[in-house]
C-alpha cells in the first residue's frame, strides 16, 4: 500500500543538519496493523506525519497507493490524502466550537458530500460508536475517552483505507485505552482498514500485526507478531 | 459548507464576547461614519438634479476684466437677457429675475414677510418645479399674478386650494394666485423661494426697471437660460462671449459673457480667473476622504485583533488541515466569518446612523434620510459592506490559513507573534490618521477664533436691523422720532447695504493720480444721517456728514479705499463718481462688513437723505433687550401696521459668516473623535491580548519584586512609542494640508509648534488611559495563579 525509500528529515541548525529521520526505508501492505515504538525524539511522530502527508520529507521517495507522492502537487496530494487517510491524535484535536455531530461531519464537507448523504453517514457512525445521545454536546462536555471516540469516528467517517494514530490512548486511562485498542483491532480485522499507530505502551503495541522500533531516526528492529 | 462556517463563526463571536464587541463596535462606528458621510456627499451631489431638464439650465455670469484681474459676477443687465433671447438661436428660454428678494404678503389679517423671486414668465419652464395647481406655462404671464409654494399658501390661507384668490403685496398691490408649487426641497439652490412674482410686474410698477433695458451697464439682475435639446454649452459659449463688447461702456467693454450649468451651482460657486474652480466641492471631497479613512481605521482593528488572536484559532486550522481541508477552504471560511461580522456591524451602523441623523441634520442644515426603499442604495451599500468584509478579512484569512498543521498541533510555533511588525505598522497608520484629524480640528478652531477675535472696525453688539418697506418710507421719520424719544434706541439710521454686507459696487470714474485705462471699482453705500454714529465707526480724518442736502456732493472713504486710490492728503480732494464731482470730506476706519477672513473692502459712503432699504438701530446701553424689542415692536406696529415686525441682531448676521468654517470645524471634530475612539478600541483589544500573552512573564517579574508601576510602564511603553511615531508622521502631513487650506484666507492664523505638541499630548494621554486598564489589571493579578496555569 505504501512504500518509503531512503527517507530523511532534517532541520538546518546553524549550518549543521539535525536529523529527525535518517535514510529510512519502510514498506507497509494493505490490511496490516503496524505499531511504531521508540523513545522520545526517535522520530515516530515525524514518520507518521510524513506517511500522513501532513509533512514533507527533506529527501527520499514516497509512494502511496501506486502514486509517487514526492512528485505530486499540493492539490493532488490533498485529494489523495482526503480519499485514503484518516488521522487520530493523542490530544483528540476536536474543534471546540463544533458539536460532536458537526465535528464528525466536517471531513465530509471538505469532500463535497451532499447534505442528505452526510446526514446518513454521520448518523450511521454515531450509531456504530453508540454516541447518538451525545451528538449535540460540545467537546468540553465529554470525557477524554468519549472525545477520542469522536476523534476516531471523525477519522473513519470518509471510509479511509489507512488510519494513522499518534498515541491515541496517551491521554486516556487504561480501561478507556483498552476499549480504543479493541476498536482498532475490530476495524482492522472486520473492515480491512490498514492501521499505523505510534505508541509508548508495549501492551497496546501488541494489538498490531507488526512492531517497528525506531531509534535516532532509523529502524532499529521490526518484528512480525 | 457555508452553514458550518457560519455556525463556527457565530459560536466564536458568542464565546469571545469582549473581542467580538470590540470588533463589531469598531467596525460599526467606522461604517456609520462612512455611511453618514456617504449620505451627506450624495445629498450635496444631488442638489438641483431632481429637476427635469436640469442639464439644460444655466445661469448667465460675466467675467469682468478689472485691470488684468478677472472677476466673475452673477449680476447682469436686462439688455443682456433680451440680446440672448433674440440673437442666440440655441437658447430655448430666458428668464430675467431680481435674483431673489423679500416682500410682505398679506391676506386678511395674516401678514408674512418672506423671501421669493421676481422672474420672467419662462422661469417655470427652465426650472420645472412640480406644480400642485395651475400651469407652468401660464402662471407667470399676467403681471399681477403670484405663484405660491404649498407652505406659503397654507400659511396665508390655511389651504392650498387658492387659485384666483388675492394676495396683497407690500400692502400695495393685489396679486392673483395663479399657481401652487410643491415646497422646494432642501437640496435645491432655490430653496429660498417661497413665492414667484412675474418680472412684468416689476417692470410695470418700478420705473427704473423699465429704463434699465437700454444698457449693458446696468447690472442688477440675474438671468437664467435653458438651452435647446441636444445643444451643448460648448456650442453656445463662443457666440455669447462677446455679445456685450459693442457697447461703449466700461462694464460692457470689459465683460465676457459666460454661463454656469445648474448642476454646478451648489458645489462650484467659487470662480478663479473666470473659471469655476472650487467651492463647497473641496469640503465634499475632503470629507469623502475622511469617511474612507475612518472606515479603514476600523478595518485595521479587525485585522489586528484577528491576527493577534490567531493563537486561539491556530489549533482549529491545524485540525481542519489534518482532516482534509485545503487552504482555499480555510480562506473561504475566514472570509465568511468576516462577512458575518461585517454584516452584524453593518446592522449596528444602520442603527447608529438612524440615531445620529437628526442631530446631524440639525448641524449641517440638511434633511438627509436613509433611502431604505431604494434598490440602488441597497445595491451600493451591500457592495460596500462586502468590500469592507474583504478588506478587513483577507489579511487574517491568508495569514491564518497559512499555518503548518504539524507545527500548530504540536504547539511548537508561537503564532500571532510573527505578525507583530505588520500589526505595529497598521497601528501607526491608524493613529497617524487620527492625530492628523485632531491637529486639523485644533487648527480650524484656532482659525475661527483668530478671525472672531479680530477687531471688526465697528460695534456689532446691541445693533439691530430691520427692512424698510413702502409703508414705512412714509412714516419712517415719525417712527425714528418715537424710538429715540422712548429711550430704548440710542441711534437709528438707514442705508443701501445691511451692516454685514456691501451689496453694491461701482466705479470711481476720476480721481487725482488716476492712471490711463485704470478702473477702480469699490463698495458703494448710500447712508442716511447718523450712520457712522449708529455703527460706531471711527472718523479718522475730516468729518462726518452734516446731514444737510449739500452733503449729497460730499463723499467719505474708508482707509482701504484711500489706499486703493493712492491719495496722500485725501481731505478736500475731488473725485468723479456716477458722472458727478464729489468732495472727500472724511476718512473712516475700515469695517469688516464682508468676509471676516479678508482685508476690509475698499468702500465709499455717500449721503442720501431718502430712507434706504436697511434700517439699522442701536439699543440704548444697559437696557434689557427683551423689553426693548417689545417696545420697538409696538412702535413698528403703530407706524407700519400692514407688515409683521421682523428684525435681526447684527452680531448674529456677522457670526453667520463663520457658518461654513464652524460647520467644517464641528464635523472634523466629530470625525476626529470617532477616529480616535475606534483606534483606541483597537488598542484596548491589543493591550488585552498582549497582557494575556505576557501573563507568565509578568508573574515571574512580580515574584522577582517588580512593582505595579514598573509593570505598568513595561506594558505601556511599546504602545506609547507607537503613538509618538504616529505623531511624528501625522504632523508634517497635517501641516501640508492645513497650510493649503489656510491659503484661501487672507487673514489667517499661523501654525506654530504648539498645535502639534498639544495634539501629541492629547493622543498620548488618551492612549495611556486606554491601555492602562489592561496593563494595571495584569500587573495587580496574583502571580501564583498565573504561574500555576502554565
Amino acid at each position: 500500500m505504501l512504500s518509503l525509500q531512503h527517507i530523511s528529515k532534517f532541520y538546518q541548525v546553524s549550518g549543521l543538519k539535525n536529523f529527525v529521520l535518517n535514510d529510512l526505508s519502510l514498506e507497509i501492505d494493505e490490511g496490516e496493523f503496524v505499531s511504531i515504538m521508540g523513545p522520545s525524539g526517535s522520530g515516530k511522530s515525524s514518520l507518521l506525519n510524513i506517511i500522513g502527508m501532513l509533512d514533507e520529507p527533506s529527501e527520499g521517495y514516497h509512494y502511496f497507493a501506486g502514486q509517487a507522492v514526492h512528485q505530486l502537487k499540493e492539490k493532488q496530494r490533498s485529494a489523495l490524502y482526503k480519499q485514503y487517510i484518516g488521522f487520530v491524535f493523542q490530544a483528540y484535536h476536536l474543534i471546540d466550537e463544533l458539536t460532536v455531530y458537526e465535528n464528525i461531519e466536517t471531513p465530509l464537507i471538505y469532500q463535497d458530500f451532499k447534505g442528505t448523504e452526510r446526514k446518513a453517514m454521520v448518523a450511521d457512525m454515531l450509531d456504530r460508536f453508540s454516541i447518538v445521545g451525545k451528538k449535540d454536546l460540545f467537546p468540553a462536555q465529554l470525557s477524554g475517552g468519549q472525545q477520542q471516540l469522536v476523534g476516531i469516528a471523525r477519522a473513519l467517517i470518509a471510509k479511509p483505507k489507512l488510519l494513522l494514530a499518534d498515541e491515541p490512548t496517551g491521554n486516556l486511562n487504561s480501561k478507556q485505552g483498552e476499549e480504543i485498542m479493541e476498536l482498532f483491532r475490530k476495524l482492522n480485522k472486520e473492515d480491512g482498514v490498514t492501521i499505523i499507530q505510534v505508541t509508548h505502551s508495549e501492551k497496546n503495541a501488541e494489538y498490531g500485526s507488526r512492531i517497528i522500533n525506531l531509534l535516532d531516526g532509523k529502524i532499529e528492529s521490526s518484528k512480525q507478531l | 459548507m457555508i452553514r458550518n462556517y457560519l455556525k463556527i463563526g457565530w459560536r466564536n463571536i458568542i464565546n469571545n464576547k469582549v473581542y467580538s464587541a470590540i470588533n463589531i463596535l469598531g467596525l460599526a462606528t467606522g461604517m456609520a461614519v462612512a455611511l453618514l458621510i456617504g449620505l451627506w456627499v450624495n445629498n450635496e451631489y444631488s442638489y438641483d438634479k431632481f429637476l427635469p431638464d436640469y442639464e439644460r439650465a444655466y445661469q448667465v455670469r460675466r467675467n469682468f476684466n478689472s485691470n488684468g484681474e478677472t472677476l466673475t459676477f452673477s449680476t447682469t443687465s436686462l439688455k443682456l437677457a433680451n440680446t440672448l433671447r433674440t440673437t442666440i438661436p440655441e437658447i430655448e428660454s430666458v428668464a430675467e429675475s431680481d435674483g431673489g428678494s423679500s416682500h410682505g404678503l398679506m391676506v386678511g389679517d395674516k401678514k408674512l414677510y418672506l423671501g421669493g423671486i421676481i422672474s420672467g414668465s419662462e422661469f417655470l419652464n427652465i426650472f420645472k418645479f412640480p406644480m400642485l395647481r395651475g400651469s407652468a406655462a401660464r402662471a407667470l404671464v399676467d403681471p399681477y399674478s403670484i405663484v405660491l409654494t404649498q407652505a406659503t399658501a397654507i400659511a396665508l390661507f390655511g389651504t392650498d386650494d387658492v387659485i384666483n384668490k388675492a394676495v396683497k403685496l407690500d400692502n400695495n398691490h393685489n396679486l392673483k394666485v395663479t399657481g401652487v408649487l410643491k415646497d422646494i426641497p432642501s437640496n435645491s439652490s432655490m430653496q429660498f423661494i417661497k413665492y414667484i412674482i412675474p418680472f412684468s410686474f416689476m417692470e410695470q410698477t418700478q420705473n427704473w426697471v423699465k429704463n434699465a433695458h437700454g444698457s449693458f451697464g446696468y447690472n442688477a439682475f440675474s438671468i437664467y437660460v435653458k438651452l435647446k435639446q441636444g445643444i451643448s454649452y460648448a456650442q453656445v459659449a463662443p457666440k455669447i462671449k462677446n455679445v456685450e463688447k459693442g457697447e461703449d461702456n466700461t462694464n460692457a467693454k470689459n465683460s465676457d459673457v459666460i454661463m454656469q450649468p445648474l448642476k454646478d451651482w451648489h458645489l462650484y460657486s467659487e470662480y478663479k480667473n473666470g473659471v469655476a474652480s472650487g467651492g463647497f466641492i473641496d469640503y465634499v471631497r475632503m470629507f469623502s476622504v475622511i469617511g474612507i479613512l475612518v472606515l479603514l481605521i476600523a478595518c485595521v482593528n479587525f485585522i489586528n485583533l484577528t491576527t493577534a488572536r490567531s493563537e486561539k484559532r491556530a489549533r482549529e486550522v491545524g485540525i481542519r488541515k489534518a482532516i482534509g481541508s485545503q487552504r482555499k477552504h480555510l480562506i473561504f471560511q475566514f472570509l465568511t466569518e468576516s462577512v458575518l461580522i461585517t454584516f452584524m456591524a453593518f446592522f449596528c451602523s444602520i442603527l447608529f446612523v438612524l440615531l445620529a441623523l437628526s442631530p446631524f441634520n440639525a448641524l449641517t442644515g440638511t434633511t438627509i434620510h436613509i433611502p431604505f426603499s431604494s434598490f440602488i442604495f441597497w445595491l451600493i451599500i451591500i457592495s460596500c459592506v462586502l468590500i469592507t468584509a474583504l478588506l478587513a478579512g483577507s489579511r487574517p484569512a491568508f495569514y491564518l490559513s497559512s499555518f503548518n498543521p504539524v507545527k500548530v498541533l504540536k504547539g511548537t510555533i508561537q503564532v500571532g507573534r510573527s505578525a507583530s511588525l505588520s500589526r505595529k505598522i497598521l497601528v501607526v497608520m491608524q493613529f497617524s490618521c487620527s492625530i492628523a484629524l485632531i491637529i486639523s480640528t485644533v487648527v480650524i478652531y484656532r482659525q475661527i477664533q483668530y478671525a472672531k477675535n479680530r477687531p471688526t472696525g465697528y460695534n456689532i453688539n446691541s445693533l439691530l436691523a430691520s427692512n424698510m418697506n413702502n409703508d414705512l418710507i412714509k412714516s419712517y421719520a415719525a417712527l425714528k422720532n418715537d424710538l429715540l424719544q422712548s429711550g430704548v434706541v440710542e441711534n437709528m439710521t438707514n442705508s443701501t447695504s445691511s451692516a454685514t454686507d456691501v451689496g453694491w459696487h461701482s466705479d470711481v470714474d476720476k480721481f487725482p493720480g488716476k492712471l490711463a485705462g485704470e478702473t477702480v471699482e469699490m463698495g458703494s453705500i448710500i447712508v442716511s444721517d447718523a450712520y457712522f454714529k449708529t455703527l460706531r465707526m471711527k472718523i479718522l480724518a475730516g468729518r462726518d456728514f452734516y446731514n444737510v442736502p449739500a452733503d449729497t456732493s460730499n463723499i467719505i472713504f474708508n482707509e482701504a479705499a484711500i489706499k486703493r486710490l493712492r491719495l496722500k492728503n485725501p481731505i478736500n480732494q475731488i473725485i468723479t463718481w456716477n458722472g458727478k464731482q464729489m468732495r472727500i470730506v472724511g476718512v473712516v476706519k475700515d469695517a469688516l462688513m464682508l468676509s471676516p477672513f479678508a482685508q476690509a473692502d475698499p468702500t465709499m459712503f455717500m449721503y442720501g437723505a431718502d430712507p434706504h432699504d436697511n434700517i439699522i438701530y442701536r439699543l440704548a446701553p444697559g437696557i434689557n433687550p427683551h423689553n426693548a424689542i417689545e417696545k420697538i415692536s409696538q412702535a413698528f406696529a403703530k407706524y407700519n401696521p400692514s407688515y409683521p415686525f421682523t428684525f435681526r441682531f447684527v452680531d448674529d448676521d456677522y457670526n453667520r459668516k463663520f457658518g461654513q468654517e464652524v460647520l467644517i470645524g464641528k464635523l472634523s471634530g466629530i470625525f476626529a473623535t470617532l477616529a480616535i475612539f475606534i483606534s483606541c478600541l483597537g488598542l484596548f483589544g491589543l493591550a488585552a491580548y498582549i497582557a494575556e500573552q505576557r501573563t507568565k512573564e509578568i508573574g515571574v517579574r512580580k515574584v522577582l519584586g517588580a512593582t505595579v508601576s514598573q509593570l505598568w510602564f513595561l506594558l505601556s511603553r511599546d504602545f506609547v512609542m507607537l503613538v509618538i511615531v504616529s505623531c511624528i508622521i501625522a504632523s508634517p502631513i497635517a501641516l501640508y494640508f492645513l497650510k493649503n487650506w489656510l491659503q484661501k484666507y487672507e487673514y489667517r492664523v499661523s501654525i506654530g509648534p504648539g498645535v502639534f505638541l498639544l495634539s501629541a499630548m492629547a493622543a498620548i494621554i488618551i492612549t495611556l488611559l486606554t491601555i492602562s486598564f489592561q496593563a494595571i489589571k495584569a500587573a495587580i493579578a496574583n502571580p501564583v495563579k498565573s504561574l500555576r496555569s502554565e
